[in-house]
């Protein structure tokens, strides 16, 4: 019966492509979720950095820091990359000292803000790069998501990362 | 935190990422974390406690080297094996790129992948070829570190995101307690004695022995008394042919050093030369020659200068110039006080790249990786304490 094998060539086809797209939906499903997951570590790092830079603008530095700082933790969405950019150049104009506590603490914050901003950007891109293939597109995979998005802020480090005190 | 650390390349053969994987293991140990490294290694060669063997690696010609290494469904199996009984809370694997343990685990794992890019490789056609590959595996790591701005650069521009810079560590009490070696380094005084070291393989070009060659002999037939210590691999007739009957005397050639010899002869020497023509992506010898408490001459390449920190530390002179290091030489031979100042400074550079001071921040991305995935921030203290 020659017929049969295409009936077998077409399984094998509709196979190959059924593995594909659940393989690709899983992807797509997997670096959306993690992506969700680093914009949720950026926030908290954020919330952290602004209330170290609000406990040390309460005992030096006054009135601006203490402003920005408030401004940072209050700020709506979309006002909020500006916010943290103000707040990074208001910490900038400071001198902190490594030695007081509070400082310190506005430092290390700054320090794993960077780096939380630095996978948050790449998990995005990726998560980003996978939903806008054509396939998935068409498909409309990850629907029910929201497109993921860039935090887009100047890098927070405050000293050179050469700089980095012990402990 | 419990860490598992994938090493692609043999432990039986030393190297830079090698040496760079066992010196974070040991440094993350004593910070109290529990580690365990993966690394291909022949069932009967002596590891320490914290290494799990995954096998006899297989010699392959790599990237204008042989490489060492485990690769094939034998090897899957024991990263697999490795990975459940770990139960690891971040996974950090070193070059993942190269068809290795590394890129494996990286396909094996779920959860907090950290990945450390050592070499700069430039986009080769085999990259470009297989990039949807490479984003599959790209994919799987949650955060990357560079050890030089070289390698991060190449992440940048040719692999479609950012990495974080974290220098290669450096075991600075190793450096700094070496015993010189008997009679070394000698005398030296205004216009007489003084010993110059250099280390590395003096036939490759990019090393730029010739420069150092070409100053020393000039400076030799002015300066009595004055010593050139080689080590590196290489054939000793080859660097003796170089110098003149009569200046063989005053050249000493160690051959090939074990680590331990490295840091000795590094503390027998009044300064280390590094009359590098190019290539250098980080200038690991220079932290190491600082942290010995030696005078670091460098060729002013971009790598040399930020190590360096812009000629405070170490005296720079014009790449390739003879006569600039000639001149350097003389200058910093004669005035103990110069070598000492840059020294003190050169104490100061090398604390940061001191291993303790590095692991913590790489603890620091261990903790971002583990934020991204299961959304947990973890506290400061927690990962600075261990």
């Amino acid at each position: 019966m020659p017929h049969m094998w295409w009936v077998v060539a077409a399984s094998v086809l509709v196979g190959v492509l059924a593995a594909y797209l659940i393989w690709t939906a899983g992807r797509v499903e997997r670096l959306q979720g993690r992506a969700e997951l680093a914009a949720r570590a950026l926030d908290a790092h954020l919330l952290r950095r602004a209330a170290a830079a609000a406990v040390l603008a309460e005992r030096r530095f006054g009135v601006e820091l203490y402003a920005a700082a408030r401004v940072a933790l209050d700020a709506p969405p979309q006002e909020r990359e500006a916010a943290e950019n103000d707040l990074t150049r208001q910490l900038r104009a400071v001198r902190l000292d490594p030695a007081d506590p509070d400082c310190a603490a506005v430092i290390a914050a700054s320090r794993r803000l960077a780096l939380s901003r630095q996978v948050h950007t790449d998990l995005v891109r990726d998560a980003r790069s996978a939903r806008s293939r054509p396939l998935v597109r068409l498909l409309r995979m990850g629907r029910g998501r929201e497109w993921p998005r860039y935090f887009d802020i100047d890098d927070p480090t405050l000293v050179v990362p050469a700089d980095v005190p012990a402990g | 935190m419990r860490i598992g650390i994938v090493c692609p390349y043999s432990f039986d053969v030393p190297g830079g990422v090698q040496n760079h994987v066992m010196d974070l293991a040991e440094a993350l140990i004593v910070l109290g974390h529990e580690v365990s490294v993966l690394a291909p290694a022949d069932e009967d060669s002596p590891l320490p406690a914290y290494v799990v063997s995954a096998g006899r690696a297989v010699p392959l010609p790599y990237n204008g080297s042989v490489a060492r290494i485990a690769f094939g469904p034998v090897s899957t199996a024991r990263v697999r094996r490795w990975l459940t009984n770990g139960d690891f809370d971040v996974l950090h694997v070193h070059e993942p790129l190269t068809l290795s343990l590394s890129l494996l685990a990286v396909l094996s794992a779920r959860g907090p992948v950290v990945a450390t890019f050592h070499t700069a490789m430039t986009r080769s056609r085999v990259l470009a070829a297989a990039q949807g590959v490479l984003q599959i595996v790209l994919e799987r790591i949650t955060a990357r570190i560079a050890v030089s701005a070289l390698a991060r650069k190449v992440q940048v521009e040719h692999m479609d995101g950012g990495a974080v810079e974290i220098p290669n560590g450096v075991a600075v009490a190793k450096f700094a307690d070496a015993e010189p070696l008997p009679g070394w380094p000698g005398e030296c005084g205004p216009g007489t004695g003084g010993t110059v070291g250099f280390l590395g393989r003096f036939t490759e070009a990019r090393k730029g022995f010739p420069v150092l060659r070409d100053a020393f002999v000039a400076l030799a037939a002015t300066r009595p008394g004055l010593r050139l210590l080689v080590a590196g691999p290489g054939d000793p007739d080859d660097l003796y042919d170089q110098f003149p009957a009569a200046l063989r005397e005053q050249v000493t050639f160690l051959g090939l050093v074990c680590e331990a010899d490295k840091a000795r002869m590094l503390r027998s020497v009044h300064l280390y030369v590094a009359p590098n023509t190019g290539g250098e992506s980080f200038g690991m010898i220079l932290t190491e020659a600082l942290a010995a408490g030696t005078t670091v001459v460098a060729s002013d390449l971009d790598a040399f200068r930020r190590v360096l920190d812009g000629g405070r530390a170490g005296r720079l002179f014009p790449t390739g110039d003879a006569v600039g290091l000639r001149e350097a030489l003389s200058e910093l031979l004669d005035e103990p006080a110069g070598r000492a100042t840059l020294s003190a400074c050169g104490d100061q550079v090398v604390a940061n790249f001191d291993w303790p001071v590095v692991a913590r921040r790489v603890l620091e991305v261990y903790a971002a990786a583990i934020e991204a995935t299961d959304g947990r921030v973890i506290d400061q203290e927690w990962v600075g304490l261990g």
